[in-house]
């Protein structure tokens, strides 16, 4: 049977990780910090996945960004999922050839769909992940892009038939008015829209425990939930959330924790 | 050890590399050079993307001819992992009509149920072949990362092992030295590194 998905959401921005909350980021620290405070080889065995965001607002330059991802995903072996900025097939190639098996795209997708359908022809709708924020203003999802500061002409509903039709792989769903809260995910509109989306939906924004996770987990619709909060789950809090979403029946992958005997 | 990880641009072969890397290979090159080809121990066909384009870069560097020289002649151990396995199949209707490599009797064709969620993105278990050398050591079903919108069928016997979405399709299979994965075993956690320890060690 096809697992749910648990993800780790990394925010990246000019050279450090941070939390982002409502959009605005503060810095929690560099490689070395997560490596020291989240092990990171070690945790990224309680994860199905890892999606890791360029938000940089003054240097987003991707050559820089990529060298980051070579040196997080070594001796990872999960899914990574990489993007933010990205404007051209070269700037994909570059993450591509540096560790992402998947880019995830946000402006492009409405300024530039052109970009899309090139790198879907060339890589795969599997490849390629549509990150899609909003934020809700007198009852209506209003879609954003440019790192939620424009407002585009289509609402959620609207901008996720255009999505569909442009064959993207996968939706990361991510309310803007939850993102960082920790007070758990925009239920009510996830509930109102996963029966109309026939792509794998992640859901994120505002997951602060193992409860939200579970809860979001048991939505049918809902393919996988991400966290990106580094607080909340600092430590042992993964693995341990984890440990309870097993535990609790959800259909996600176990594997086997033996490790394997390597010979030199 | 040396493993050649044939690269004509398809994708990530960055993490194929790290775990073989991992597991200890001495002599990981990623080539798509002839010479280099030839003088491998085993070889990786990665892929990720278009059928039809990556059949037609095949073609253009002559990897098709040589690769039937090594691994169907000579028989040199030859893992296909996601595209690279539809690859090893006859067909596929990808981007029009097109023909595989043919190694393996399998076609490939779209996921096409209404209501059916495409691509098929996650972890999903396995059935493996009793059979199987890849899977030695395994017990149950495990769960392996797959990631496609095509799958292969096939009504033949090529020791298939078996995923269940929408029905059963080939997760992987063996033909003599000749083997292929859909999913991605770089990718698999503990599971993959198994799986790639025992193309490693038993072929």
């Amino acid at each position: 049977m096809l697992r749910k998905r648990i993800i780790f959401s990394l925010i990246y921005n000019d050279g450090f990780f941070t939390q982002s909350r409502n959009f605005r980021l503060q810095k929690v620290g560099d490689l070395k910090w997560l490596e020291k405070n989240y092990g990171f080889q070690k945790i990224a065995f309680s994860l199905d996945e890892l999606i890791v965001v360029n938000a940089s607002r003054t240097n987003k330059s991707v050559s820089d960004f990529a060298s980051m991802i070579r040196l997080l995903v070594n001796d990872v072996f999960i899914p990574i999922c990489a993007g933010g900025g990205i404007r051209s097939m070269e700037e994909a190639e570059l993450l591509f050839k540096n560790g992402a098996d998947k880019i995830i795209m946000n402006t492009a997708l409405y300024k530039n769909p052109e970009l899309i359908k090139e790198l879907i022809r060339n890589y795969g709708s599997q490849s390629v992940v549509a990150s899609v924020d909003y934020k809700t203003s007198n009852g209506i999802n209003e879609v954003y892009i440019a790192d939620g500061t424009e407002k585009i002409d289509k609402n959620l509903e609207q901008y996720l038939e255009y999505l569909e039709l442009l064959d993207i792989g996968e939706i990361y769903l991510n309310s803007v008015d939850k993102d960082g809260t920790g007070f758990g995910y925009d239920f009510a509109t996830i509930h109102d829209i996963a029966k109309k989306i026939n792509k794998p939906l992640i859901i994120a924004g505002g997951a602060g425990n193992e409860k939200h996770l579970i809860e979001g987990l048991q939505i049918n619709e809902v393919s996988a939930v991400a966290t990106a909060n580094l607080f909340n789950f600092i430590g042992d809090g993964l693995p341990n959330a984890r440990e309870k979403i097993i535990a609790s029946g959800l259909n996600i992958a176990n594997w086997n924790p033996d490790q394997i005997s390597i010979e030199s | 050890m040396r493993i050649v990880i044939v690269e004509y641009g398809m994708g990530n072969v960055h993490s194929i590399a790290s775990t073989l890397k991992y597991l200890n290979v001495s002599d990981v090159i990623i080539s798509s050079d002839q010479e280099i080809l030839k003088n491998s121990d085993k070889i990786i066909l990665p892929g990720v993307g278009s059928f039809a384009k990556a059949m037609q870069r095949i073609r253009e560097a002559e990897l098709d001819t040589l690769l039937y020289k090594l691994s169907v002649e000579e028989k040199k151990p030859l893992l296909g992992i996601c595209l690279g396995m539809q690859l090893l199949g006859r067909s596929s209707p990808e981007d029009g009509y097109n023909e595989g490599l043919g190694f393996v009797n399998g076609d490939v064709s779209r996921f096409d149920s209404s209501g059916l969620k495409v691509p098929h993105v996650g972890f999903n278990q396995v059935k493996p072949s009793a059979q199987a050398k890849l899977f030695h050591g395994f017990t149950g079903t495990p769960d392996f990362y797959f990631t496609h919108s095509y799958r292969m069928l096939s009504d033949e016997d090529i020791n298939q092992s078996v995923c269940d979405y929408d029905g059963e399709f080939v997760a992987g299979f063996e033909v003599n030295n000749i083997a292929g994965v859909q999913f991605h075993p770089e990718l698999s956690q503990q599971n993959g590194l198994r799986l790639l320890k025992n193309f490693i060690e038993k072929f």
